[in-house]
């Protein structure tokens, strides 16, 4: 459990908040690459954080962040015409460029310089990978731009997809931490699957329904591992790092890609959730990518033309009770992503953790909590740089490896869960 | 014939941050029983502070030897089987490698007993290799390496 104000520290994200304050210092994706296709096209309406922003791409092919909101009297710059290096406001015609400056209104004499005192707060939007990433923070502290191997590897190794769920991001963070869900939940996945099935490590995972868990700690958040039983004298491990505030990966299985999620707060209520799969050293083959695409794996099948799940609260998720009962799905919805997002979302808004009755093996949530909310008061009051701004912590894999009982798993994975450009993953 | 959601009972209503309002509020049991086990020196220290605070009906020892009698905060010393009558969590709190043995004794108790074991290894710089060994048959989870405020952290969590 944990204390109402404790509760709320860590599941407000708005301006001026703690948790808002800790998240502008670093860089987030703010959008898919692919949402702003080409020069002067459709600009798209960006929430993030609890700010309403807007992102273009210029006739020059330049990324902007800013206010959605005209100066002059308010009105959605999302009406207005992307064109000639800036977005025209289509009320009056007052023109911004990608860094929020006025360029043009047409009502003031030309030579006058009444536009330039006017600027909107605009925010840098870059492209890094599949996701346009951004930074709210002060911009004398803007770090490096994140190193995260699925945004570095050859763009055919990886695919990137989105999906807002409508709940606070930390109860959907909370689930790629726990690990303890998956035995259950995704049980009837590992099998039919095809981003999932057929590895050794599936063996495993099934012939072992209680896992032992460590929690260790790490420069940029945590290693979470679950052992289960393999062969004589030997456990398998699977390891998932957390890099704070909200990145995760999960283990990998075999040779299929390997993949992960971010986190993103939209408003205190909902979220978007981006998740990746990559491969460290060899292209996506197109049926992997045809499986991504149809939200096979940790994907989402999406409404086409948005990011909301076809599965979502309005249809109580197509939830199948044939398909419960005939032990297909633990849960009877379908995909891993629709699972994770139709709990998730059952428990509210924001959930209330003053009525949780955790039990032991929720201490990887219990620590990621109280690494977040250290954090979160260490930059409040002294100012203290949070774990995960330097790019060397973003360098991390998941691993899943089988080791000597007495061989302890953080000797064991040392060199497996850091990201090592051209050497494939650990796996079973 | 599949039903499809209609109104009130529907996902999109029930958990929305209205109906939130509605939830049953009856005070939550605190856990039955927990105990604390500091397996050296060092963890008796950090585990007699953290005593001090408010706790439901957690207990708190420390072990020498064998492990097969606990000794409590006050002084007294139990025999370890008369402590676990009932329990339903056990936390061992280790930092070096001089509770390996009473660690394997405790931790082999609460797994015959059903008992929920969590271990907690505080650094000090000390090898605790043989400690890990020790608590990792039976730590159901174990957080390495953890911090005084961790064994408090999760103590409430759990309400004990
Ligand atoms: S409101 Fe935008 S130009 Fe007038
Ligand atoms: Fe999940």
């Amino acid at each position: 459990m944990l204390r109402t104000e404790i509760n709320e520290l860590l599941t407000q994200t708005g301006p001026g908040t703690r948790m808002g304050d800790l998240f502008r210092q670093y860089w987030m994706p703010a959008l898919l690459a692919e949402e702003l296709p080409e020069n002067d096209c459709a600009p798209v309406r960006v929430k993030i954080l609890s700010e309403r922003l807007l992102a273009f791409r210029d006739s020059d092919g330049r990324y902007g962040l800013i206010d959605e909101f005209c100066a002059h009297r308010g009105v959605s710059l999302w009406f207005g015409r992307n064109e000639e290096s800036g977005i025209r406001c289509a009320y009056h015609g007052w023109k911004y460029d990608v860094t929020g400056q006025c360029v043009e209104v047409p009502s003031e004499p030309e030579t006058g310089n009444f536009c330039a005192n006017v600027k909107l707060r605009a925010y840098p939007l870059v492209k890094v990978g599949d996701i346009l990433w951004t930074y709210l923070g002060d911009p004398a502290q803007q770090p490096p731009l994140p190193e995260f191997e699925f945004v570095r590897v050859p763009d055919e190794q990886t695919y990137t997809s989105k999906r807002w769920q409508e709940c606070n991001w930390l109860q959907a963070l909370e689930g790629g931490i726990d690990s303890s869900h998956v035995t259950f939940l995704h049980s009837g996945q590992l099998n039919s699957d095809p981003l999932f099935k057929g590895s050794k490590g599936n063996d495993y995972n099934k012939g072992d329904l209680k896992p032992f868990f460590e929690v260790a700690d790490t420069d940029g958040g945590l290693l979470i591992a679950a052992r289960r039983n393999a062969e004589e004298g030997e456990y398998y491990w699977r390891v998932t790092p957390w890099v704070m505030p909200s990145f995760t990966m999960v283990p990998p299985r075999g040779d299929h890609p390997v993949h992960g999620h971010i986190w993103v707060p939209i408003d205190d209520e909902n979220c978007w959730v981006y998740t990746f799969d990559y491969h460290p050293v060899r292209p996506l083959t197109d049926d992997e990518l045809s499986h991504m695409h149809a939200g096979y794996g940790v994907h989402s099948e999406n409404v086409p033309g948005t990011y909301r799940p076809m599965a979502n609260k309005d249809n109580d998720y197509l939830m199948d009770r044939e398909a419960q009962r005939r032990g297909e799905q633990f849960s009877g919805v379908k995909g891993i992503a629709i699972q994770d997002a139709s709990l998730q979302e059952s428990m509210g808004p924001i959930v209330d953790r003053t009525k949780e009755r955790l039990v032991a093996t929720d201490t990887g949530i219990i620590k990621a909590r109280q690494k977040l909310r250290k954090a979160a008061l260490a930059l409040a009051e002294q100012g203290v740089t949070p774990p995960g701004v330097d790019p060397e912590h973003h360098r991390v894999r998941s691993a899943a490896i089988v080791l000597p009982h007495e061989q302890p798993f953080q000797e064991g994975v040392a060199e497996a869960v850091v990201a090592r450009p051209g050497v494939a993953q650990t796996t079973v | 014939m599949q039903m499809r959601p209609v109104l009130l009972n529907s996902c999109a209503r029930a958990a929305s941050a209205a109906e939130a309002r509605f939830r049953i509020d009856v005070p939550i049991a605190p856990s039955r029983a927990t105990r604390v086990v500091a397996l050296d020196e060092e963890s008796e220290a950090a585990v007699r502070r953290v005593a001090e605070q408010d706790w439901h009906h957690a207990r708190f020892y420390s072990v020498g030897g064998e492990g097969l009698e606990l000794t409590r905060v006050d002084g007294a010393t139990v025999p370890l089987v008369d402590e676990l009558d009932g329990v339903d969590a056990t936390v061992l709190v280790a930092s070096s490698d001089h509770g390996a043995e009473a660690a394997a004794t405790i931790g082999a108790a609460c797994t015959v007993r059903g008992i929920m074991t969590a271990g907690l290894v505080l650094t000090t710089g000390a090898s605790v290799a043989a400690a890990l060994t020790a608590l990792r048959p039976h730590a159901r989870v174990l957080l390495v390496p953890a911090e005084e405020e961790d064994l408090a952290e999760l103590l409430r969590a759990i309400r004990a």
